[in-house]
């Protein structure tokens, strides 16, 4: 007796689908319910409540995110085209060399480092002072919103940078090189030429991104302040100060709203693309 | 009477140690030195009087938080025969859940150092009856810690520290309610000197209308945060007055005086516990209801509150003050270690303005007026 390839290939998967369902579906859904109920009976007041309570919070989290992306993109596309198109061998080489590490490092860390380089007497400020840039009085700290973006920006740029330099590599050199030839400068050639092509890339990688800083923790609670911060930090103060798994549930609800905006947007984008062709 | 508790801690140890070869899993709330207490100090000399006994420290997380993570495993392991800890360390807010829930053993009675506590904490913790089920480990404060150079005569109200505020703009720091707990006692501080009756949120009765009489007190506090600067955190705060980034702030006195020691801090450091009063809490010693150790978890609290351990470990080593009455410590610590404790803030100081914090129903409604009034 043999089992065919349609029961094997069953059996394979299996372990893995039960793993998603007990770790994540049946989880989503406690939440879910938890978030919509309250005494069995459907309910909207842990909404109130959430918007009540944090509704600053819920703007300064979506503008966090969405200039932290911006940043990003900004940043990989000048890494990511100065690797495909740089002509000066040294300066591509140590940036190939460099750009990757923090990819490497947990936002933990990178947050922890970020305190003591941003702070008010940090090292950043600190050079600027022994470089004669500033005064230490104008020395002022960054351990805000800035310091959040800061983190942020390092640690997801090389991510965006590492995808979009991929697919800038694998596009027609032909194309590029007509435009060079035509007397196009390399920034042009970039923007007009080469991006345009790698734009899907792009924004997969920034949807990634976008997910990614919305469900940090460890940033926002260790470089700034409470006041006002963002909703992974409510969420883990709702349950750890007052056990309130409800309002939690709902704060959870609403940043996978905000992220499936993102994820939204992206589609049509791709849909709008597809369409005409 | 003396001779009675020493029978009687030697006979708890005796019935301990014929049960060699055994796990003693001791889980602590709080900050990391919590747990390296247990597990460097504690443990150890538990270890060596019970031989073949091996403690296990574990840590769940600094401020209430790492208590509601006790909580919810001894919630989730309700029925089971036994759970995970035998001994935990826990905070108010979670004790009087857990003596609520049933989650804790009755035990005091076979300690014969829970005589030696006799403090309002033993007996109650913000609100609920827990005599029976606590013996508190230390107690702790906070206080306002200045930079001694760069304010030179002090705020010694919640009042004239609002005042000083204002001519100072973002030299006041304190890590908001999400934080730590620091910051928090500073909003029940502010709540007690600015809402009214202060008494009352300590002893109760809860009155769910109290809340409402609050609005004028957080509003202030939002036009007073205009001028402070939010912290990330306890250590955070340190941090920044250690930097001189900033020149008042409230931290707890024993990691005041540990930061110091270590030379994290420096000397021109002090503290000031300014009036009405902020609020200190203790941390306690409990035993699970199903734990599986009760002997040995026993024993290990007899030890644990010894007035020559709470010398040693929790006055000498951490700078807490200790969790049995004071007087029990006679003649164990030299004058030197003691006094250290009561540089800036004076005993008379403690007996004044150390309050506690507000009864869990009003602790709640003024960290969500918090929330609702000042942060959003």
């Amino acid at each position: 007796m043999s089992l065919s390839q349609r029961h094997l290939a069953l059996i394979l998967i299996t372990p893995g689908l039960v793993l998603v369902a007990a770790l994540f579906l049946y989880p989503l859904c406690f939440s879910l319910i938890s978030a919509f109920s309250k005494d069995g009976s459907f309910t909207l007041e842990w909404f109130a409540k959430a918007f009540e309570l944090y509704s600053t919070d819920m703007v300064f989290t979506v503008v966090i995110v969405v200039t932290s992306c911006a940043l990003t993109a900004l940043a990989a596309i000048v890494i990511a085209g100065t690797l495909t198109l740089g002509e000066n061998r040294y300066i591509v080489g140590t940036l190939r060399a460099l750009y990757r590490w923090p990819l490497f490092i947990p936002f933990i860390v990178a947050a922890q480092c970020m305190r003591t380089f941003l702070a008010k007497n940090g090292l950043m400020n600190n050079s600027f002072v022994s470089l004669g840039l500033i005064e230490p009085l104008q020395a002022v700290s960054f351990l805000d919103w800035r310091g959040i973006i800061a983190t942020f920006v390092w640690k997801q740029t090389p991510f965006v940078a590492l995808l979009l330099a991929g697919a800038l590599a694998s596009i027609d050199r032909a194309t590029l090189e007509a435009g060079r030839n035509l007397g196009a400068s390399r920034l042009r050639v970039l923007i007009e030429l080469a991006l345009p092509q790698v734009m899907q890339t792009l924004l997969v990688a920034l949807v990634l991104s976008f997910v990614t800083m919305l469900s940090v923790l460890s940033v926002p609670l260790m470089v700034s302040g409470s006041q006002p911060t963002m909703l992974t930090v409510d969420m883990a103060f709702r349950i750890n100060a007052y056990g309130d798994y409800a309002t939690a549930n709902a704060l959870g609800v609403i940043t996978y709203l905000i992220s499936a905006g993102a994820a939204i947007l992206y589609l049509r984008r791709g849909l709008s693309q597809e369409a005409p062709r | 009477m003396r001779i009675l508790t020493i029978a009687c801690s030697l006979a708890a140890l005796m019935a301990a140690s014929p049960l060699s070869a055994q796990t003693l899993n001791v889980a602590s709330a709080g900050d990391q030195n919590m747990v390296d207490y247990v597990k460097d100090f504690l443990g150890p000399m538990f270890e060596k009087a019970n031989p073949g006994v091996k403690v296990v420290s574990v840590g769940t997380g600094a401020g209430d938080s790492g208590s509601q993570k006790i909580f919810e495993k001894l919630d989730a392991q309700k029925g089971s025969a036994t759970t995970d800890f035998d001994v935990v360390v826990i905070h108010q807010k979670a004790a009087g859940q857990m003596v609520k829930d049933g989650l804790l053993d009755k035990y005091t009675a076979n300690v014969p150092t829970a005589k030696l506590a006799t403090g309002e904490a033993a007996k109650n913790a913000l609100g609920t009856d827990v005599s029976g089920y606590v013996i508190p480990m230390f107690q702790s404060q906070t206080a306002l810690a200045y930079n001694a150079d760069m304010v030179k005569t002090p705020p010694s109200t919640f009042a004239e520290l609002a005042d000083w505020a204002k001519k100072n703009p973002k030299q006041f720091g304190y890590n908001g309610i999400k934080g730590g707990m620091s910051g928090v006692s500073f909003v029940a501080g502010w709540v007690y000197a600015f809402g009214g009756d202060a008494e009352k949120l300590m002893k109760g009765p809860y009155d769910a209308a109290t809340k409402t009489t609050w609005d004028k007190a957080f509003a202030d506090l939002k036009e007073f945060n205009k001028n402070a600067t939010i912290t990330p955190g306890n250590a955070g705060t340190l941090d920044m007055l250690n930097r001189g980034e900033i020149a008042i702030g409230p931290v707890w006195v024993d990691m005041f005086y540990s930061w110091q020691a270590d030379g994290k801090l420096p000397p021109n450091m002090k503290l000031k516990l300014i009036s009405p009063g902020m609020p200190g809490q203790p941390m306690y010693y409990a035993v699970p209801a199903k734990a599986g150790q009760k002997k040995l978890a026993e024993a290990f609290i007899a030890l644990a509150t010894s007035p020559q351990v709470q010398a040693d470990g929790i006055v000498k080593k951490f700078n807490w003050y200790p969790g049995i009455d004071a007087s029990h410590l006679e003649g164990k610590l030299d004058k030197a270690a003691w006094d250290k404790l009561f540089v800036d803030v004076t005993p008379a100081d403690l007996a004044k303005n150390g309050k506690a914090f507000p009864i869990a129903p009003y602790f709640n409604d003024i960290l969500e007026g918090y929330e609702k009034k000042v942060a959003n």
